[in-house]
């Protein structure tokens, strides 16, 4: 209930949940907005990705040789988790931005304005997940490997660690309004220091340890080992990954309502 | 509805720095990233506004009457001080900003409602009334960027009003539609009241003060200058300012 004691006092998830209409409402309508004027409505979503998707495939088999089999399945178990995750942190840094009315004329939690850009986000990703996972069952494995079962874990860790990523973002770029510019150069560097079109093993061993520092790149490898190589990944890598993505999601929720109360009197 | 030694303080800023860059130059050079004082916008101040009461709000521009709607409405949290609302609260505050340009009023009628936390099935039963007050006709499918300023007001207000909220917040926003809906709106204030509802007006027009409330509160620089009948406020307030 809006305004039922102001907003301090609710717990932020109790907030959240009272404003789960909303979520719903915000996340329809960011798929309306996007799909209202294109008649080839999902499939124009595609194209971009599978441009991409193309292009590295063909560079990285015919000119730079990445020894890697099935190199397609191999980019098509990652890129789309990675996608994810860059389509996230660019919204970050004008979803605030862009609902300022509707924050400055009414009470609610902003972090649904974040959580409502996932979740039509989040629908997008179900399906072309699904479309991976029926390639690479039919001309990848010829079958369904038994660790196809984990993708449900994989896609929460892949939300948390998003989010741990984008809540705090997002209250950053509401204060300063040269985040819109860095990010781009971020997120170029992100794609060359995570597993994105090569496989960590190409990654020197000297150096894995302080690759790893980066979430992603963990987060990214499980999906290569589940989706590509089918088999189940080793419980340490799972839980690392599983560790960090639950830490930064709280440490990131954390700075989000540290600076929330602040948010509307900010243009 | 209850405020409670409500202070509101805002930072008046020399110097706001806006970009990490220079976020960092300043880090560099040891110089201070913000310049800024305090500013009360509010201070002290105190409100109780019972079911089927109308308060209004008057004083000139920057007094605080706004901020003090929007500490009300939940959107600012008190630097100190208590605000405690009861039952559900609906604010029209700024025209037009809670709009969503990109969609049609009928949406973003249900988008708001999604706000106020109403179920499908809630708004259902509002919608036919909402739509008779805004008189939009076919309008109401048509993207609220082609609305003129007027029709941006109707339907707010239509909303707000429509959807019985147990405190409803009025910022200015009489002055915009025409005599005809203006007059309707009155009418209808005045049924939320009969009904029960805890109404605050922020308004310029001390008409309509005398007419919708039956207490005043005259703001100066974020305080309270006088507190009565609306009667003798704005009678008082009409005094000093001619």
């Amino acid at each position: 209930m809006i305004g039922m004691t102001g907003m301090t006092a609710a717990a932020p998830w109790t907030e959240v949940w009272g404003a789960r209409e909303l979520l719903r409402s915000l996340a329809v309508r960011n798929l309306k907005v996007k799909y209202q004027r294109s008649t080839l409505g999902f499939a124009w979503t595609l194209i971009n990705p599978l441009l991409t998707l193309t292009v590295l495939a063909a560079v990285f088999t015919h000119v730079v040789k990445i020894a890697v089999p099935h190199y397609w399945a191999f980019l098509l178990s990652g890129y789309f988790v990675w996608n994810y995750l860059l389509q996230m942190i660019s919204t970050a840094t004008y979803v605030l931005a862009e609902h300022a009315g509707l924050r400055r004329s009414v009470a609610f939690p902003s972090e649904v304005l974040v959580l409502s850009a996932a979740a039509s986000r989040l629908a997008e990703f179900a399906v072309e997940m699904a479309l991976v996972v029926a390639a690479l069952a039919v001309c990848h494995h010829s079958g369904v490997p038994a660790s196809f079962s984990l993708l449900p874990l994989l896609v929460l860790l892949l939300i948390l660690l998003s989010l741990g990523l984008v809540l705090p973002l997002a209250v950053l770029a509401a204060f300063y309004n040269d985040v819109q510019h860095a990010v781009p150069i971020l997120l170029m560097m992100l794609f060359y220091a995570s597993p994105v079109f090569y496989p960590v093993r190409l990654v020197p061993e000297a150096v894995r340890r302080l690759y790893f520092l980066n979430p992603i790149a963990g987060l990214l490898t499980l999906y290569h080992q589940v989706l590509y190589e089918g088999r189940f990944p080793p419980p340490a890598l799972l839980g690392g990954v599983a560790a960090a993505s639950v830490l930064l999601f709280l440490i990131g929720y954390a700075i989000f309502n540290r600076y929330k109360t602040v948010l509307a009197e900010i243009l | 509805m209850l405020c409670r030694g409500v202070v509101k303080r805002f930072f008046r800023y020399e110097h706001r720095t806006s970009s990490l860059r220079e976020v960092f130059i300043r880090a560099v050079l040891r110089r201070p990233i913000h310049v800024r004082r305090a500013e009360f916008i509010l201070d002290g101040f105190d409100l109780r506004v019972d079911p089927g009461e109308g308060v209004a709000l008057i004083g000139s521009n920057g007094s605080g009457k706004s901020t003090a709607l929007r500490l009300i409405a939940g959107i600012y949290v008190p630097t100190e001080g208590v605000v405690e609302t009861h039952g559900r609260v609906t604010a029209v505050i700024e025209l037009g900003a809670g709009f969503q340009t990109e969609l049609t009023g009928l949406e973003n009628v249900s988008l708001y409602a999604a706000v106020l936390g109403f179920k499908r099935r809630e708004l259902a039963e509002r919608l036919p009334d909402i739509l008779a007050f805004a008189e939009l006709g076919d309008f109401i499918h048509e993207p609220v960027k082609y609305y003129s300023s007027g029709m941006q007001a109707r339907l707010a207000f239509s909303v707000a009003v429509c959807v019985r909220p147990d405190v409803l917040l009025i910022d200015e926003v009489l002055a915009v539609g025409d005599q005809a809906f203006r007059q309707r709106c009155l009418e209808r204030l005045r049924e939320f009241r009969r009904q029960g509802g805890a109404l605050v007006v922020v308004s310029h027009d001390l008409e309509n003060v005398r007419e919708l409330c039956s207490r005043a509160l005259w703001l100066e620089r974020g305080r309270v200058r006088m507190e009565g009948t609306a009667e003798e406020v704005t009678a008082a307030y009409e005094r000093e300012n001619g």
